[in-house]
């Protein structure tokens, strides 16, 4: 692995040579959000010391609505994705989301086309969380501002310009030019890290949730925690890490296309015979919690939730996974079940 | 200036609790971020403490009354919409009257988030409301902004701040706008040529994610299947496309003419900030002018829709040209 | 329902199917409509969903018809009472986003009108014409080979 250093005056030279040799996404301001765009020019890019875009940059590879295939007689498959590109500005939440992704989409026996082509033509660079929010809390669930699980280069933000930290040979080949980082400068980066590792929320003990949660599977606690639920969408189709899907034909267009579904719609697991086994709000909600936080771990030994915050910030009545994973942790301590 | 009004509402509610009237009281706590307040199902004395009422109460709480259990004793703070929300509720046989005791105070305007973040650079760190002032801490500094200037639009427009048909009324008024509100802004909306009204309405769906963040917030969406989650057929796409975004608003819209009482919880609860209560709003001015209706404000009048009458006959036969905006 | 050789107006008449007093006229209907013209029977006018119309504009519609029976002739009673109701709404609310309504006629048919489909369908055909055809609400795609 090997550190660069990026000047604030070589910053634009850079930039510009990576727009006009790739096709980069990095965040850009529009009417009302940040978000993942194509950049064309270099005023576009809208990266602050902190905030994050509203959507993910894993719709990138995994679009709300994507087509898979078209029908004409015959069914056949869509081109799959093959122009390289650059995900600039990717907060380490969210490029450690993708990574995880990587074990949803990428089954040995059926893996993935779709995801797995967009991904292998991309090459990740992050931005180290230099002032992390009020919602962030990537450390609670095994992250870190400045980690770089699911990065090929992170760039770390000083006031001259910027250390770059290189982990694959793909990002290499960006930085050849660049020099290589004087000592003076990574430890001014490494500085920088234990000074915002400071504020952020202690790490939670994963197989100690996953317990936790198990054990409180038949009881009240779900329906105490789902009871200001609304059952909408807004915390799944914000979040990295979520990856259900429904497919439909749409048959005025001959196509099968893919979109984004939510277990938080109660239709989400209605069955033809009529019968839901998750009926109410609070079966829903044991389910999007538990997914996150006892399944994955059970089948990759990680926690499915990266601590972007987002769910946290636009869930319409405030409910706030912190809390409740706080809860469950001293559940039978405050009398349990009322 | 909230202290005497929260203060009543705490002693009312811990009263019904405490002679057994009422199973649960339904109100706002203190939410995780300064900028939010979380719903609250208070069920003792002790938790009665916590329920609080202030300008970012951003629910609708008639919507809790759709998730309760049908037999159960609910009281519930009661701002203008919320109160106008259950009378239209009980009118149309979702809930019954006898088993709500509604805890009612004048609202003051709800703040719209969106517009304090707008005048701030940095994070916000607190809020907090004084007469007719919000004073935001932000970046370690305070800001001090005048409340109209950050009242949600909805609350702006509102014509009845003013709870109708509760059991208990605070009568602590709190702080009352000089300017009378109203929904004259529609005629701007009327005004401008059909393209323009096209472009402003397309211009504001294309963001929709279909996330359904504003039917869930909304006391009057209660249908058990909607008509977006009906196959066979399925009348509208779930796909990502320009005319299932426009017909998911126009339908919804049309769905609650007569029955929306303009609370605006839609567009506090939308991801993507889109406007969608000016739709109601031109459809209930129509109720308004065709039917001398007014959603919400009286027990015993039906909405157009549910009703019919003979004098219908004279419309039948008008020219073309007969509804003029 | 965007064809390409048509340079006719698209209608759509949306017909009850007890508001054509006489047996020719309701023939005529089921067999000798023009091709502009989409036929959408239904058992009586307050079966019309708005979600229908909106279907019709959103394909393309250049025209809509509403066909009814007139006050009291209702063979539900009251079906056309409540059509009235919440379709001239919502033709408003169309006009509001996009859709003129001169382009939504109603027509309630009373018992003894007979003869009138076949000219009421070309007049409006020659109205929408000579008017100004914008395509807002129009915005269903659909592969273009299917039609």
């Amino acid at each position: 692995m090997s550190i660069k250093w990026l000047s604030n005056q070589d910053y634009e030279k850079l930039l510009s040579g990576l727009i006009r040799e790739y096709s980069l996404y990095a965040p850009c301001r529009s009417e009302k959000e940040l978000g993942f765009r194509l950049v064309e020019e270099i005023s576009q890019i809208a990266i602050e010391d902190s905030g994050n875009t509203r959507f993910p940059p894993k719709s990138l590879f995994f679009p709300q609505s994507e087509v898979l295939m078209k029908y004409n007689g015959i069914l056949h498959s869509v081109e799959k994705e093959e122009k390289r590109k650059i995900l600039f500005g990717v907060r380490p939440c969210d490029a450690r989301a993708m990574k995880l992704l990587d074990h949803a989409f990428n089954d040995e026996k059926a893996p993935d086309e779709y995801w797995q082509s967009k991904r292998d033509s991309a090459i990740v660079i992050s931005y180290a969380c230099i002032a992390p929010g009020g919602t962030c809390f990537c450390t609670m669930v095994g992250g870190s501002p400045f980690g770089t699980v699911g990065s090929d280069a992170q760039f770390v933000k000083l006031e001259d310009g910027f250390v770059i930290r290189i982990y694959s040979e793909q990002a290499e080949k960006l930085f050849t030019d660049l020099p290589d980082a004087q000592k003076k400068m990574t430890q001014a980066a490494n500085d920088l890290f234990d000074q915002v590792i400071n504020g952020m929320p202690a790490m939670v003990e994963k197989q100690q949730v996953h317990d936790k949660l198990l054990s409180l599977f038949e009881s009240d606690f779900w329906r105490e925690i789902s009871e200001s639920c609304l059952g909408c969408g807004v915390c799944t189709f914000l979040c990295p890490t979520c990856f259900c899907f429904d497919i439909v034909d749409e048959t005025l267009r001959k196509e099968r296309v893919r979109n984004w579904d939510s277990c938080m719609f109660r239709i989400y697991s209605l069955e033809a015979s009529g019968h839901n086994p998750r009926p109410t709000k609070s079966e829903r909600t044991r389910q999007r919690v538990m997914h996150k936080y006892a399944y994955w771990v059970d089948q990759i030994n990680e926690i499915g939730c990266t601590g972007c915050g987002r769910c946290v910030e636009f869930c319409p009545v405030n409910i706030d996974i912190r809390e409740i994973v706080e809860k469950a942790l001293h559940w039978e301590m405050i009398g349990g079940a009322k | 200036m909230e202290n005497p009004r929260i203060q009543k509402i705490r002693a009312e509610a811990q009263k019904l609790l405490i002679e057994e009237k009422v199973d649960v009281v339904i109100g706002f706590k203190k939410g995780s971020l300064p900028s939010k307040m979380q719903p609250f199902f208070a069920s003792s004395v002790e938790e009665i403490e916590q329920l609080e009422l202030n300008g970012l109460c951003s629910n609708n709480l008639a919507v809790y009354l759709n998730h309760r259990s049908k037999g159960e004793r609910v009281a519930i703070i009661c701002r203008g919409c919320e109160s106008r929300a259950i009378q239209t509720l009980v009118l149309e046989n979702r809930h019954a009257r006898e088993n709500l005791t509604l805890i009612g105070i004048p609202c003051i305007g709800i703040l719209d988030i969106h517009k304090i973040e707008q005048k701030l650079q940095g994070s916000i760190s607190s809020i907090t409301e004084e007469e007719g002032q919000v004073v935001v801490v932000s970046g370690g500094r305070e800001h001090r902004f005048d409340r109209l200037d950050l009242l949600h639009d909805a609350c702006l427009h509102c014509e009845h701040p003013t709870p109708v048909n509760v059991d208990i009324m605070i009568d602590e008024a709190g702080w009352i706008p000089e300017n009378s509100f109203d929904k004259s802004y529609c005629q701007a909306f009327r005004l401008l040529n059909i393209a323009q009204r096209y472009e402003k309405f397309s211009h504001e769906t294309e963001r929709c994610i279909r996330c359904y963040a504003c039917r869930e917030a909304c006391p009057m969406c209660y249908c058990e299947e909607c008509f977006v989650d009906h196959s066979r057929p399925q009348w509208i796409e779930s796909t990502v496309e320009q005319a299932g975004q426009q017909a998911w608003h126009i339908i919804r819209a049309f769905h609650q003419t007569g029955r929306c009482v303009s609370c605006g919880a839609c567009e506090r609860a939308c991801p993507l900030e889109i406007k969608m209560t000016y739709l109601t709003d031109l459809l209930n001015q129509d109720m308004e002018r065709d039917y001398g209706f007014e959603v919400g404000m009286l027990p015993d009048q039906l909405p157009p829709f549910a009703t019919l009458s003979e004098t219908e006959e004279q419309f039948f036969h008008q020219q073309d040209g007969d509804h003029v905006h | 329902m965007k064809t390409v050789e048509s340079k006719k107006p698209q209608i759509v008449l949306f017909q009850c199917q007890y508001c054509l007093a006489s047996s020719m006229d309701q023939a005529w209907v089921e067999n000798d409509l023009p091709a502009n013209v989409k036929l959408i029977k239904v058992p009586c006018s307050g079966r019309i969903d708005p979600l229908y119309i909106l279907n019709a504009v959103q394909g393309g519609a250049d025209g809509i018809m509403v066909c009814g029976c007139d006050p009291h002739k209702c063979h539900y009673k009251e079906g056309n009472l409540h059509a009235r109701r919440a379709l001239s709404e919502f033709r408003n609310f169309l006009d509001m986003l996009g859709y003129p309504s001169d382009r939504f006629v109603f027509h309630w048919m009373g018992i003894n009108e007979h003869s009138l489909i076949q000219p009421l369908l070309s007049d409006f055909e020659n109205k929408l014409m000579n008017a100004d055809l914008e395509k807002h609400l129009d915005t269903r795609q659909v592969d273009q080979e299917y039609f």
